[in-house]
């Protein structure tokens, strides 16, 4: 009279384990779900019925209640439909308990009995313990990255009762989406012509894992740049993989061509983007943002001054801790969000046209638009490079350009000595550690003190100067000290974003 | 000193009633004492409009503003106006003054130009300003963003001559609101004047008549960059049309900044290649004595470009990797991007031998755009 199964629900991106535990007696008929189900889960005993009846299966006029263990915690989402259902066939009697053993169930059902996809299926099935999951055959394939468990995937109720009651063979396990198999190329670092100091700053930027600002008039390539740095990346770890594979799961995207997520992502959000879609959040379903999509990977934002200045300002926290926690009166979670910012601008509303001369803009309205962005974001890029037009000869001229792949070698190498030094990326060295990993020579303060004396550097942009200066020191196979002209490159390479140092 | 009495009250009474255009102003106080013209305004002689507006003012109230503040209120036909101005057929009424006007005895030149100006316009007009107010010429400029507001900077730098300021809004109304501070300084080290009483917006029809005293002001008017339609332009018309000389400072063919200049040249103004040629022309307008050498670094920055100018060279000279780097920049700014392009070396190695130039003194860079100098 009583069935017990495990299923999970989605919180944020993660899974948490939920027992669903059905109960008939007999009584008036009625069917109860107790256990703070939200108004989806609550609708989930209209289609549990239609779905049996339609399926040839019997429904119990008898007393039903439904308990979503652990009853304090709130479900969300249909995926709990399919559980639900088979404890009822269970407690009914019409399914011998024994064949569901050491099975764990998630699936919606549509009232014809079909089951259908749930988003967050990675970890809603990396949350199950049990040995095998049963899970809609269109997701199937993205159940079996998680790896621990064996996948059973159903087409419809009645299928999947058919194999249950009458012990016919489960259809072969479904293998998983071999990884990396995934679409597109990524554009090529070779097609960029011109834009020495653009593609510079994209290999230091990818090296490193510092954010970049990309300032320039329309049309010079900002974009075309930045769509290249994910080609500069290396592969994602299987770990970081797995951790971007969940979030874009639990974002609802649809996995199945794709498999595992194992290159760096790459997001660039319209700039009408409001906070929430940016940083994460919502009201009865806390879905991760565009930073948390990023997550181990680029974040792209075009026109930059574009964006509203509150939403952001709501990137500051989470490029400095590389999370974000969105609270809501109800639940709060924490999204991962490491992500590499990239941002591009124009210098003022008309663009100008090339040079620091060419704006027809009137002050105020030059201003404005620089002081959309905030002065401790700005800080935050460490790279801010200017990108001119490209030259008219070198935009015809057929000269060969470094492809990508020749960067990503000279990246990748470059990369391993930050691993080696104990953090991720030099973008993430901690400013205590500069002396012992990024010390300088002479001729190299001198250069740094005639900016501080200057007033042209501030003692936090010192340390995010050698940080950068540590990877193009890297870049250059330079082993232990910091050379003069990698801290004169790293300086080029901080510019002030053109023209905010208004005129006197 | 700062007395300020019932007709000074008056005419800056009647100088801040709205629309009051500066030729209105004249053609009311021609020929009665300002106590009763207000009188006169205020009974409604000159229509409900101003009748009206005039009702809310309280003589007493503006005497005290203006004598809290200390503006003096020189009228027309007293011994405190200038007698420079006097002469001027279209001087203003009244005057509303800060500061002392010792540099109204001295020859006078106006420095205008664009607000929106270049690096380079800018750094003429301060290094104009310096040189020339250290040369004991009273430096007279509007004080607005850009071109003037760097004339004034450089004239203050320089410690020489007080300069002049003349502002379009009222000696209380700093406009551009950033130039509060070199508005302070020129109050106290030179002499700042408007005919807007106290109080007066910077309304955009009180520019235009301001630099009419800037023309009538001025012995020489230089005109460091102006696009084709602006403000400076309307400058030189008015000293055109009192025969002041207008020198203009040549700029690049392909800057806007330089349009109206450069438009200027080919008419027939004579160029400014340093502050000797704004001297020079000095010399022929003014009647007193005009020093025909300068004091200090002699040539304007920027200017002494093949090194024949007998300007000592006190930068040590470029390595050959610097001065490699040296010859491929501009005189104009240059990007770096332009700059790794036309020098075939590891990009760090460039910015090495930029920054050791900069630090030299033989390249300036800004936002990331690179010039020598």
């Amino acid at each position: 009279m009583i069935a017990t199964i495990p299923s999970a629900s989605l919180l944020g991106v993660d899974g948490r384990p939920v027992t669903v535990e059905v109960h008939v007696s007999n009584g008036l008929p009625g069917f109860t779900v107790v256990g703070l189900p939200d108004a989806a889960c609550r609708e989930s005993r209209d289609r549990v019925r239609a779905a049996l009846l339609s399926s040839g299966l019997t429904w119990p006029l008898r007393r039903v209640t439904v308990n979503l263990a652990p009853s304090g915690m709130r479900k969300g989402g249909a995926g709990l439909d399919l559980p639900i259902a088979i404890g009822l066939l269970v407690a009914a009697g019409q399914v011998p308990a024994e064949s569901v053993e050491g099975c764990a169930f998630i699936g919606e059902l549509g009232l014809d009995g079909s089951l259908r996809r749930v988003p967050g299926i990675v970890p809603l099935v990396d949350a199950l313990g049990a040995s095998t999951v049963v899970v809609p055959q269109s997701c199937a394939a993205e159940a079996g990255l998680v790896g621990r468990h064996v996948v059973r995937g159903a087409g419809t109720l009645r299928e999947l009762v058919d194999v249950l009651v009458e012990a016919m063979p489960w259809p072969a396990p479904v293998d998983p989406v071999p990884a990396g198999q995934a679409g597109k190329p990524e554009p090529d670092l070779a097609d960029v012509r011109g834009q020495r100091v653009g593609r510079w700053a994209l290999e230091v930027a990818a090296a490193g894992g510092h954010h970049l600002l990309l300032t320039g008039p329309p049309g010079a390539g900002k974009t075309l740049l930045a769509r290249r740095l994910p080609g500069l990346l290396p592969p994602l770890s299987h770990e970081e993989a797995l951790e971007t594979t969940r979030v874009h799961s639990a974002a609802g995207m649809d996995l199945s061509d794709v498999g595992l997520v194992s290159r760096p992502p790459f997001r660039s959000p319209h700039h009408g983007a409001s906070a929430v879609a940016l940083v994460g959040g919502g009201s009865a379903w806390l879905r991760p943002g565009e930073i948390s999509l990023s997550h181990n990977g680029v974040l792209f934002l075009d026109e930059l001054a574009e964006f509203a200045p509150a939403v952001l300002d709501s990137l500051r926290q989470p490029l400095e801790e590389g999370i974000v926690r969105v609270s809501r009166i109800k639940q709060s979670v924490t999204f991962p969000a490491r992500f590499l910012l990239v941002a591009a601008m124009n210098p003022c509303p008309c663009g100008g046209d090339g040079g620091p001369d060419g704006c027809r803009c009137r002050e105020q309205a030059r201003l404005r638009y620089v002081r959309r962005i905030s002065g401790p974001l700005l800080d935050r890029f460490d790279l801010r490079v200017l990108v001119a037009r490209a030259d008219v000869g070198e935009l015809l001229s057929g000269e060969e350009v470094e492809s990508s792949v020749v960067v990503a070698a000279r990246v990748r190498a470059a990369r391993e000595r930050a691993v080696e030094r104990g953090v991720r990326t030099n973008a993430a060295l901690p400013a205590s550690r500069l002396d012992e990993v990024a010390p300088m020579t002479a001729e190299a303060w001198r250069v740094v003190e005639w900016h501080l004396r200057r007033g042209t550097l501030s003692a936090r942009g010192l340390h995010r100067v050698r940080r950068v200066a540590r990877t193009v020191a890297d870049l250059a196979g330079a082993e232990h000290l910091v050379e003069e002209e990698h801290v004169c490159a790293a300086l080029d390479l901080r510019v002030e974003p053109a023209r905010l140092e208004a005129a006197s | 000193m700062n007395a300020v009495d019932e007709d000074d009250a008056a005419v800056a009474a009647l100088a801040g009633l709205p629309y009051m255009s500066w030729d209105r102003l004249r053609t009311l106080l021609a020929d009665d004492p300002p106590s009763s013209v207000w009188d006169a305004v205020r009974g409604g002689r000159h229509g409900p409009g101003l009748a009206r507006a005039a009702a809310r003012v309280r003589l007493a109230d503006v005497a005290a503003a203006h004598a809290a503040a200390g503006v003096q209120v020189r009228r027309l036909g007293t011994e405190t106006y200038p007698g420079e101005l006097a002469e001027d057929h279209e001087c203003p009424a009244a005057l509303f003054t800060l500061g002392s006007f010792d540099g109204l005895a001295r020859p006078r030149v106006a420095i205008v130009g664009t607000r929106r100006c270049t690096n380079y316009g800018r750094d003429v007009a301060r290094e104009l300003g310096r040189t020339l107010a250290e040369a004991g010429v009273a430096v007279v400029s509007g004080l607005a963003a850009g071109i003037d507001g760097a004339a004034h900077e450089g004239a203050l730098a320089g410690g020489g001559a007080p300069p002049i300021g003349v502002v379009g809004s009222g000696l209380d109304v700093v406009y551009p609101r950033r130039h509060a501070r070199l508005w302070e300084r020129m109050a106290q080290a030179g002499a700042l004047l408007s005919e807007a009483p106290l109080g007066a917006r910077p309304e955009p029809w009180r520019f235009p008549a301001r630099n009419r005293i800037l023309a009538a002001l001025a012995h020489v008017l230089v005109v460091v960059e102006s696009h084709l339609a602006g403000g400076s332009m309307h400058t030189v018309r008015a000293a055109e049309e009192r025969g002041v000389p207008v020198l203009v400072v040549p700029g690049p063919i392909r800057s806007r900044a330089s349009a109206g200049t450069n438009q200027l040249l080919s008419q027939g103004c004579h160029p400014v290649c340093d502050a000797q040629d704004v001297l020079a022309a000095l010399a022929l307008r003014h009647a007193g004595p005009v020093p025909l050498t300068l004091v200090g670094s002699g040539r304007v920055a920027g200017a002494a470009g093949d090194g024949g100018s007998g300007l000592t060279e006190w930068r040590s000279p470029p390595t050959p990797e610097a001065e490699a780097v040296l010859d491929a920049l501009d005189w104009t700014p240059t990007s770096l991007d332009t700059l790794l392009a036309r020098i075939d070396r590891p990009p760090s190695r460039v910015s090495m031998a930029l920054a050791w130039l900069e630090r030299e003194g033989w390249a300036q860079s800004q936002s990331g755009w690179w010039q020598r100098c």
